[in-house]
């Protein structure tokens, strides 16, 4: 190991401070570690854990029973629905737009690339609102749709509706940049060795970014799972029927009830430290795949 | 299988990246497009293995043995392609790499055991016997675009195309594998098209050397005819090393104007004499440096009259007779030169070109 730096000052102090020059002293790196800690614990570990020692405050029964009530039971299973429809959907429309973007030049190419981090940029509530805005009764749609006794909105095709648009850019935005730097090459060679389009896709692009894909299902799932604004707006609130688990949470705690909330909110807090583990072990196996293959050149 | 290209004209945009073009590649030949960066080689390779299409409206064509394939996909074409930085599928091994044209046909798929059996004389063929378990981030670089040959050919191409197959290589696996290229063709006698702008590769493998410039094609010939009759001043630079002159008249050696006629004339470093006596046909010319070491000698001269500067390729015996020192003044005579007329407005200058001295 190289010591690029020695403090040896002009007045001739003899006791060298031998040093990496691209590193900081010792005090600093002691510093900045000590406020990010403060920062983290302050704004993220003692809120999470304090989910939990509310959540069992009154004992394990009391926990069981918060999150087994009929109404905490349908607001799960509709998470899960929404969920179970939201992503495969948006894993569809991310990897089919991250294909167009990275693979071809077209006329409005930019335009779907600012089209896919809309959802991003717009607050939760808004994305809600314009679904509520078109087929909600007032709505452009909202004349025909009651004609024809078709419920969108308070409804859950509403939900699904506000979850797939909120959650649409995660694949995407994962996917784009990914097979931007894998480049074209062996799509190419697949081409001139006989294989057809979907052979392509299915054989060789798709292996290349698979680490990427699950990535960004992992973070879409979580969104959805736990997105409130838009869906706030959407569902009606109607307790059984329209109320996601976040939603379910939202209620619990506006009846006083905290300890019922805590613990539903626990199963949250729960499913996002199963995405953090999905998210590390991934990144952990991507590094060690890149490592093999930087190894050997 | 012969390749008769005509009338390719491909512009991306506004950039123009072939002009118009017409090539006949014979069958069996092993055919060098040279030239440098941007001067539409690669494009015009692709347009041939079907990866671009040559623009609508211009009617180009492709043509494989007769047969018209300009609106054929690659897949059908019959070719094998190798890229210049080995494109192999990270995620399969080497055997399922090379097995990959194979095992993709959807009519006449052969059958496990025959896969397997054309594989492996493949991985012997490009010599890298029993490496068919191993990934390509577990090869080298040479090892890894050997792998990309084999795919190449597991298809029994009519047609090889090799874009700067060799250009992220170093240097002794370069000529390991320019070797195996050379041997294999001897063998097989394949078509063969390979893209480079390395000079001494494609004088060293092509039977034709296609040299490209600027969207356009130079010159057409075996390597020893475009290296000792160039075409054109590109040509002439591109290849070898040359001295250009524009003020120093041939045509009148000892009287010197120092005044541009608007011709250029090339001549190169192994075809200028140096001697203390002056001929007929011999300019004055003044020693500047003398560079002894390695296998040539070098002596740098400035031409009395004009003050452009030569640069003479000399045996070391021819040095050791000569003797020259800094300042002597000797006669240089031009065993072969060709003149052109007025210089093209922008030519390019792969050889660097040292400035005349500031007048003293």
């Amino acid at each position: 190991m190289a010591s690029t730096g020695t403090t040896l000052l002009n007045r001739g102090r003899t006791a060298a401070v031998v040093r990496d020059a691209t590193t900081e002293s010792g005090w600093v790196r002691a510093l900045l570690i000590t406020v990010a800690l403060t920062f983290l614990a302050l704004f993220l570990f003692v809120p999470l854990v304090s989910v939990f020692v509310e959540a069992f405050r009154n004992g394990i029964h009391a926990y069981l029973h918060a999150i087994s009530t009929p109404d905490a039971w349908a607001a799960i299973k509709l998470t899960l629905l929404v969920a179970a429809i939201a992503v495969p959907l948006n894993t569809v429309f991310g990897v089919a737009a991250a294909w167009s973007i990275a693979k071809y030049q077209f006329p409005g190419r930019s335009l779907l690339l600012t089209l896919v981090d809309l959802p991003f940029a717009i607050s939760p509530v808004i994305s809600g609102l314009i679904y509520v805005l078109v087929f909600g009764l007032q709505g452009w749609f909202g004349q025909w749709l009651d004609d024809h006794d078709i419920k969108i909105i308070f409804a859950v095709p509403g939900i699904v509706l506000a979850t797939i648009f909120v959650t649409f850019p995660f694949v995407a935005r994962e996917l784009i940049p990914l097979m931007e730097t894998q480049g074209n090459d062996a799509e190419y060679a697949a081409l001139t060795l006989g294989a057809n389009g979907w052979q392509t896709f299915w054989r060789v692009t798709l292996p290349n970014i698979k680490w990427g894909l699950f990535y960004g299902v992992i973070l879409c799932n979580a969104r959805a799972m736990g997105e409130f604004g838009a869906v706030s707006v959407v569902s009606g609130h109607i307790r059984g029927l329209t109320n996601t688990l976040p939603l379910h949470i939202e209620t619990l705690y506006n009846d006083y009830n905290l300890q019922g909330s805590f613990a539903c909110a626990s199963l949250l807090v729960m499913l996002a430290l199963v995405t953090l583990a999905l998210k590390t072990f991934i990144e952990w196996r991507h590094a060690r795949n890149h490592a093999a293959e930087a190894d050997s050149h | 299988m012969s390749i008769h290209a005509v009338n390719i004209r491909k512009t991306f945009g506004r950039y123009v990246a072939l002009e118009n073009l017409e090539l006949k590649v014979p069958t069996g030949a092993l055919v060098a497009l040279l030239g440098p960066s941007g001067s539409g080689k690669t494009t015009l390779l692709r347009i041939m293995a079907g990866l671009e299409y040559p623009d609508a409206d211009s009617g180009g064509t492709v043509n494989f043995h007769g047969q018209d394939v300009t609106n054929t996909p690659p897949g059908e074409r019959g070719v094998g392609f190798v890229f210049q930085h080995y494109a192999l599928f990270r995620h399969l091994n080497v055997f399922e790499n090379v097995a990959f044209g194979l095992k993709v046909r959807r009519k006449n798929r052969p059958p496990k055991k025959e896969i397997a059996e054309r594989v492996n004389k493949l991985l012997e063929m490009v010599r890298l016997p029993g490496l068919g378990h191993r990934f390509p981030h577990q090869l080298s670089g040479g090892q890894r675009q050997r792998v990309a040959l084999a795919r190449a050919l597991a298809t029994e191409p009519k047609v090889l195309l090799l874009d700067e197959p060799f250009g992220a290589l170093d240097a002794k696996v370069r000529k390991e594998l320019r070797r195996w290229l050379l041997d294999f063709q001897e063998h097989v006698h394949l078509t063969t098209v390979f893209v480079t702008h390395d000079q001494e590769e494609a004088l060293e493998l092509a039977d034709e050397v296609v040299v490209m410039n600027n969207a356009r094609i130079e010159q057409i010939g075996p390597p020893q005819e475009v290296y000792d009759k160039p075409a054109t001043p590109f040509v002439f630079e591109f290849l070898g090393n040359v001295n250009r002159l524009e003020l120093t008249s041939l045509q009148n050696p000892t009287h010197q104007t120092g005044r541009p006629d608007g011709t250029v004339t090339y001549v190169r470093p192994q075809d200028i004499e140096l001697s203390r006596h002056p001929s007929p046909d011999s300019v004055q010319v003044v020693v500047h440096h003398v560079f002894a070491a390695g296998p040539w000698a070098r002596v740098q001269v400035v031409v009395n009259h004009t003050g452009e500067w030569l640069d003479v390729e000399l045996s070391r015996e021819t040095l050791t007779l000569l003797q020259p020192t800094h300042g002597q003044l000797v006669h240089a005579r031009f065993r072969h030169s060709r003149i052109f007329g007025a210089p093209p407005p922008t030519a390019p200058h792969p050889t660097p070109h040292p400035t005349p001295p500031a007048p003293s």
